[in-house]
């Protein structure tokens, strides 16, 4: 069964002469446990094509059925349901809530989908000591590197256990080993679990964690491959540096 | 969202303190005011609350105690041939001016009828409760402002009266009750023949309105008050004088409050609307972020009404000592509706930041 299927999906900026087609009829089909790299030169519509799947993002034209439920006819409420419940979002600038600790910013999504506060920081705790944060719990955003910066919000992403997660250029800040090594740990616990993985990046040695690897140019899909991820979704992730 | 609402606020240290000193600012503001406006408009109540009687009888026209009322001393023993009336004392009190130190000081000045106790001054704060001849008590306040002690004498008419007491609660806005004895009276009076109310005690079992209807009914010449009536009446003309003032004055301190939370709210919202936008995109709802943004507004609404209340309470004494003419009374009850106003301040003043929150687009958060 389909995550996500995105049908004839088009997008288009202002009108007349000046109109842009940032996103041109993409077709796409992604299934649980997938995880699709999009790569393609800057402005080639990656963003706008993640914020739509995102649904934060309205289409010109065409369709995006997530987990059976097509945005298009929800409400804005049902809408901001659906974000919450299946899908997580990673950032280039990882957008943690700066006032907040890494522990409140992985129990922020996990308060508001009504888990007790006693659950919600129970659970936080868990997913920050998976990814190697149990000594950071208590800091501020300001008090972590990128790297740390990026794992909390791998652990927000992960929270609700969303059936998709939306990464856009999560690597961008870090320097190269530290954006790998949080990748590899989103896709292998990602895959491990049965989530979906999009990402969207610039970054080739990417190519090493994802399925599939989605090529677009000019708002459209040119060219589909697959990516070297190697299937071994193990949840052991011993071999991460701290 | 409380902790987040909390986290948001308590992060910026230096707005917070802003915006908390604004509403205190802003409570004080509106608690001493309020108290003043209280303080003027009741104190003449109050006065005439302690005169002892069950009927205030003045001229026909005479609605309340600034109005002149003139009677003749023989209305005494009609009074008290009516039905009901158990006594009827005269009550003089007319409005002189005299100079003191240079200055012109306007006395509403008070017979005191030593065999009735009539005219005595409801309390003293310092000296004698009971003026004898040639004797007179005056108001603390203006005592204090005006320098005077006791022992001085102030000239009148033709005579001069030795202060032997100050008097509590006798201060009404420029003015202020004096208390002679009523021999002096009849020597300083303009109109010494005349008394300028009469004080009627009802018989025991008998209905004040009664007894209040019959006065009017016999004698068309005068006007026959209750008590509550004409205290009420009295009150209420202090307060149509001050409460215009005072309540202006309030209001502007509400929004000095309203200006200062909603700024400094708005300016938090703006510099975090990333984070909010990130918030939406996780998946929170917009009441949900409005709810965040006004449990900020209230809790800086809060704590600025306590700094505020806690400030007024320690500097009203202060206050009160620096300008005598101040007289306030800070109740209760008009605390809890300052509360009720800060906090209806706090959700006004989120209107603006919550219009901001919903333009906020979340597909923002996918810009670098």
């Amino acid at each position: 069964m389909s995550v996500v299927e995105v049908k004839n999906l088009s997008k288009v900026y202002g009108s007349g002469h000046t109109s842009v087609k940032a996103v041109d009829n993409i077709n796409l089909k992604i299934e649980a446990g997938d995880i699709v790299l999009i790569m393609g030169p800057s402005g080639s519509g990656k963003t706008t094509l993640i914020s739509m799947i995102g649904t934060l993002l309205k289409p010109t034209s065409g369709q995006i059925i997530i987990d059976n439920e097509d945005t298009a006819v929800l409400s804005d409420t049902k809408m901001a349901d659906l974000r919450l419940h299946k899908l997580g979002f990673m950032f280039q600038s990882f957008n943690l809530l700066s006032a907040l600790t890494a522990e409140q910013n992985v129990v922020v999504p996990l308060i508001v989908a009504g888990v007790s506060k006693k659950q919600s920081i129970a659970k936080a705790r868990k997913l920050l000591e998976q990814l190697h944060l149990e000594k950071r719990l208590n800091n501020l955003p300001k008090n972590l590197s990128g790297g740390e910066k990026q794992r909390v919000a791998v652990a927000r992403a992960l929270a609700n256990e969303p059936k998709l997660i939306l990464a856009d250029e999560p690597t961008a800040n870090l320097d190269t080993k530290t954006g790998l090594e949080v990748m590899q740990l989103l896709c292998n616990t990602a895959c491990g679990e049965n989530r979906a993985v999009i990402i969207v990046s610039h970054d080739q040695r990417l190519k090493s964690v994802a399925k599939r690897v989605i090529t677009i140019e000019d708002g459209k899909l040119i060219r589909e491959e697959k990516g070297n991820h190697n299937n071994n979704c193990s949840m052991n992730h011993g071999n991460i540096p701290r | 969202m409380l902790f987040l609402a909390r986290k948001n606020l308590f992060q910026e240290k230096t707005r917070l303190l802003i915006s908390v000193g604004g509403v205190a600012f802003s409570v004080l503001l509106m608690i001493l005011l309020q108290g003043l406006n209280v303080g003027f408009s009741n104190i003449l109540g109050q006065y005439l609350e302690s005169v002892p009687t069950d009927l205030w009888v003045a001229s026909a026209n005479t609605g309340n105690i600034m109005d002149p009322s003139f009677l003749p001393p023989t209305l005494g023993q009609r009074l008290k041939n009516i039905d009901g009336v158990a006594s009827a004392q005269p009550f003089g009190m007319q409005n002189i001016t005299t100079s003191v130190n240079g200055k012109d000081l306007a006395f509403y000045m008070i017979a005191y009828d030593p065999s009735t106790s009539v005219g005595k001054p409801p309390k003293v704060s310092e000296g004698s409760v009971a003026p004898g001849k040639d004797e007179i008590v005056i108001d603390r306040i203006v005592a204090k402002s005006n320098k005077i002690k006791i022992g001085e004498l102030i000239p009148f008419a033709d005579k001069k009266l030795k202060v032997v007491g100050l008097s509590e609660g006798t201060f009404i806005l420029s003015t202020s009750f004096a208390f002679i004895n009523k021999a002096d009276a009849s020597e300083i009076y303009t109109l010494p023949t005349t008394t300028n109310y009469w004080l009627v005690s009802v018989t025991p079992g008998t209905g004040v309105q009664k007894v209040q209807s019959r006065v009017n009914g016999q004698i068309p010449e005068v006007n026959a008050h209750t008590k509550d009536h004409f205290v009420q009446v009295n009150v209420d003309l202090v307060k149509s004088i001050v409460t215009p003032v005072f309540g202006a004055l309030v209001v502007l301190g509400a929004l000095i409050g309203l200006a200062v939370i909603g700024l400094t709210i708005f300016t938090s919202t703006i510099e975090k609307a990333k984070e909010y936008g990130v918030l939406k995109a996780i998946g929170l709802k917009n009441r949900q972020l409005y709810v965040i943004v006004i449990e900020q507004a209230l809790i800086a609404a809060t704590l600025g009404f306590i700094v505020g209340a806690a400030i007024a309470y320690a500097l009203n004494p202060t206050i009160v000592s620096a300008v005598p003419q101040f007289v306030t009374q800070l109740r209760p009850f008009d605390i809890a509706w300052i509360f009720g106003v800060t906090i209806l301040i706090a959700i006004i003043s989120s209107y603006i930041p919550i219009r901001r929150l919903n333009k906020i687009d979340p597909a923002e958060v996918f810009k670098a």
